[in-house]
């Protein structure tokens, strides 16, 4: 599954929920649940697929009847569940190598790059902070008041730390020639198939028809 | 052959009336690596970004005077934080390496060619396959200065590039820097690493407060104006202290050399 | 009747591994009030290692690690901050308060200090640093390398039985190391035992005494300070000090070439002896 391009895993994260919604519920929306909630079995992420649409299902209960709830309550679910699996089964990175081999907009590759290279290393300077304040006295427990000034003492550096770096992390990007209008040399170029090609048209031109169809 | 010249150069970063440089002119030429000494704050970092046309076409402020650069190859500038230039778009160190080149839309062969050849440069072989973010300050620093010399760069502008590293692995990249000149690279390098200065640079500017206040060999360590502006080396301060006259010693070498000769 | 004196800080046959990784095996030491300690290595031989055991944020597999009378396994590290006040590297980027002042009062508020007491500790730590002018700043309005000594000032607060400090010079000029050596010099006097991980041989010289070399996670020296840089300096020593990741500083080299008397590793030491030989009396090294 992950060895799919990365435009063909967003084509079907983007199809199957727009299925859902076009298509006659409930049944449309059952059969793209269904779908959705497999791929995130796939990828190891179904219960956190479904923690999280949990939540709306409740919500949804409190405020429709029962047919209404499942209704939307599915397609909140493919929804879910499609965001759940291709943030899962797609790093990154893939996806800006494959912006950049495709020739798409540098200036959203650039970007993109800019915050993805600070989000692993602030994850690390997280837990190095926490450290460093937990040996200046910092204690986990202790009751909402003190959780907030925790907060406080975790975040803020953190914060302005990633603030103060924006800049360096530009002119690096810079100086290693990553600026709009760079004809960039794939290293690892996801690699696309016709099939894959195919099928990403075919999933639009099916939701086009859906639309077409229940609009008439 | 390559050449960086700053003729006359103010610079101001944005909404600052206090110039960063001052009336800087320097020259450096292909084949010479030219220190930058001066204490925190004194221009060096930004003088290394102006060089590197980041400044102000990229970091914003005003500039005033002529930056020349003729040459082969890009300017590649190695800033001191080594976390901060990661590109965050590669699973591999060899990718991280290989990033720079990729984006000058070389060939895949000719790549590979620059990616090993820096990586060898730079004896970083044993983490090729790691991903960047696990890598210590030092292997980090050293993954950096090879993704820049993979892009073959005519002018290398190097900021605190010892910061990290332990004094073994400082001393091995003095010497890579002296073997990048010697095959015709130009080097401008800002370092407080001032005892290691006298076997790396060719020549050194002394910075205060943006202006450019003195440039010489390395022997311009060893003046009584730098040693009392505590920018001397360890063995000139020593020198210094015992009331031995100036110019002082910059070396254990030289100092071995004029205490036979007295 | 004599009570046992206990060391600030004990190592007894420690190990730990990360995994499969062993990252320190069979260190055994022992800190006394008002030592200053180098703890020495190449990357990679276990030092950061050592400091997470001392802080407690990582226990030993093998051994105890004592604090005083405490044993890190009874202890979370904010209770450990009331005997050992460390800084890590990058402590630049740890800062958070909206003034350097409140920032430096953290760690003291923490560990459950009266306000007048905390007010009184921040202010000694300060003035240590001579970062009194400051006080009313943004942390991040001041450079990295103040922003480096606010965080020292920090554990300086804390006035701790024990200090760990890792790479406390980095980044820092001539002047602002000074400053440093005599906080250090002043918390030692005051008691504190200090404990400093460094790759700034000359900087050790200036200020520490004794020395403890780390080898891929084997303790391979405990000596002083001047014993294990002699070691080094002199034509055929040269390699033991390599061998362990380390080069001998300047003013060892300096002293060897020269054969000052006394070898002096320290700056002063070297101009007094090297003046003495010259002929003549040395200037104050400033």
């Amino acid at each position: 599954m992950t060895r799919l391009h990365p435009f063909t895993l967003l084509a079907i994260a983007a199809a199957l929920p727009a299925l859902a919604w076009i298509l006659p519920a409930p049944a449309g929306g059952l059969a793209m649940a269904v779908v959705a909630l497999a791929l995130a079995l796939t990828t190891g992420v179904f219960r956190t697929a479904v923690f999280t649409a949990a939540p709306f299902w409740l919500f949804l209960l409190l405020l429709h009847d029962v047919p209404t709830t499942v209704a939307i309550g599915l397609r909140i679910t493919t929804m879910v569940s499609s965001f759940v699996w291709v943030v899962a089964a797609l790093p990154p990175p893939r996806l800006v190598e494959a912006m950049v081999a495709a020739g798409w907009s540098a200036s959203a590759a650039y970007v993109f790059a800019a915050t993805l290279s600070a989000v692993p290393v602030l994850r690390a300077r997280a837990g190095r902070i926490a450290d460093a304040q937990r040996c200046r006295g910092l204690s986990p427990r202790g009751g909402p008041v003190q959780r907030l000034r925790a907060l406080r003492a975790l975040a803020t550096p953190l914060i302005l730390s990633a603030l103060h770096e924006v800049d360096e992390r530009a002119l690096a990007l810079e100086t290693r020639r990553l600026v709009p209008g760079t004809r960039r040399t794939p290293l690892a170029p996801p690699s696309d198939h016709a099939v894959e090609r195919v099928t990403r048209w075919a999933l639009a031109a099916a939701c086009a028809a859906a639309l077409a169809w229940r609009l008439r | 052959m390559t050449r960086l010249a700053l003729e006359r150069v103010t610079f101001r970063y944005p909404a600052t009336e206090a110039p960063a440089l001052l009336d800087v002119s320097l020259e450096v030429t292909g084949g010479e690596v030219v220190a930058l000494v001066g204490s925190i704050g004194a221009g060096a970092s930004t003088l290394l970004l102006v060089a590197a046309d980041l400044a102000p076409r990229v970091v914003g402020g005003r500039l005033e005077g002529r930056v020349a650069f003729d040459g082969e190859g890009v300017r590649g500038i190695v800033l001191p934080t080594p976390w901060t230039q990661l590109s965050g778009m590669a699973f591999t160190v060899w990718d991280e390496v290989a990033f720079g080149p990729a984006n000058l839309g070389l060939a895949r062969d000719e790549i590979t060619r620059r990616v090993d050849r820096a990586i060898a440069r730079l004896g970083i072989e044993g983490l090729v396959s790691r991903e960047p973010t696990t890598l210590s300050g030092g292997e980090l620093q050293r993954v950096i200065i090879a993704g820049i010399l993979a892009m073959q760069p005519g002018l290398l502008l190097l900021d605190e590039p010892t910061a990290e590293l332990d004094p073994i692995g400082a001393r091995s990249l003095w010497e890579l820097v002296r073997a990048l000149a010697r095959e015709g690279t130009a080097i401008l390098v800002a370092t407080s690493d001032l005892d290691a200065l006298p076997a790396v640079a060719d020549r050194v500017a002394w910075l205060d407060r943006g202006r450019l206040q003195a440039i010489g060999s390395a022997d311009l360590l060893g003046s009584e104006a730098l040693v009392a502006a505590s920018l001397g080396p360890t063995v000139a301060n020593v020198w210094h202290g015992a009331r031995l006259p100036s110019p002082y010693p910059v070396s254990v070498a030289q100092a071995l050399q004029r205490w036979e000769q007295r | 009747m004599g009570a046992t004196v206990t060391s600030t800080l004990r190592f007894d046959r420690v190990s730990f591994s990360y995994g499969a990784v062993q990252a320190l095996s069979d260190v055994s030491f022992a800190l006394d009030s008002g030592e200053r300690v180098a703890l020495l290595g190449r990357n990679g031989a276990g030092k950061s290692t050592l400091l997470r055991l001392v802080t407690g944020l990582a226990r030993p597999r093998v051994g105890t690690v004592w604090v005083g009378d405490w044993d890190t396994r009874d202890a979370t590290p904010d209770r450990l901050a009331r005997r050992v006040g460390s800084v890590f590297q990058h402590a630049d980027q740890q800062l958070f308060a909206r003034t350097l002042e409140d920032d430096v009062a953290f760690g003291p508020r923490a560990i459950g200090l009266a306000p007048a007491e905390v007010a009184s500790r921040v202010a000694r730590a300060l003035a240590a640093l001579e970062l009194g002018e400051h006080v009313r700043e943004h942390p991040y309005d001041l450079p990295p390398a103040l922003r480096k000594l606010a965080a020292l000032a920090g554990a300086l607060a804390l006035e701790p039985a024990l200090l760990v400090l890792d790479e406390p010079t980095a980044g820092l000029d001539r002047a602002l190391r000074e400053r440093v050596n005599r906080a250090l010099l002043e918390r030692s006097a005051a008691g504190a035992a200090v404990l400093v991980i460094t790759h700034d041989l000359t900087f050790a010289a200036e200020s520490l005494d004794r020395a403890l070399v780390l080898d891929r996670g084997r303790l391979a020296r405990d000596s002083s300070l001047p014993g294990l840089l002699g070691e080094g300096a002199g034509g055929g020593g040269g390699g033991a000090l390599e061998a362990l990741g380390l080069l001998p500083p300047p003013v060892a080299s300096l002293s060897a070439a020269l054969a000052l008397p006394g070898r002096p590793i320290r700056a002063a030491d070297a101009a007094r002896a090297l003046a003495r030989v010259a002929g003549g009396e040395s200037r104050h090294l400033d």
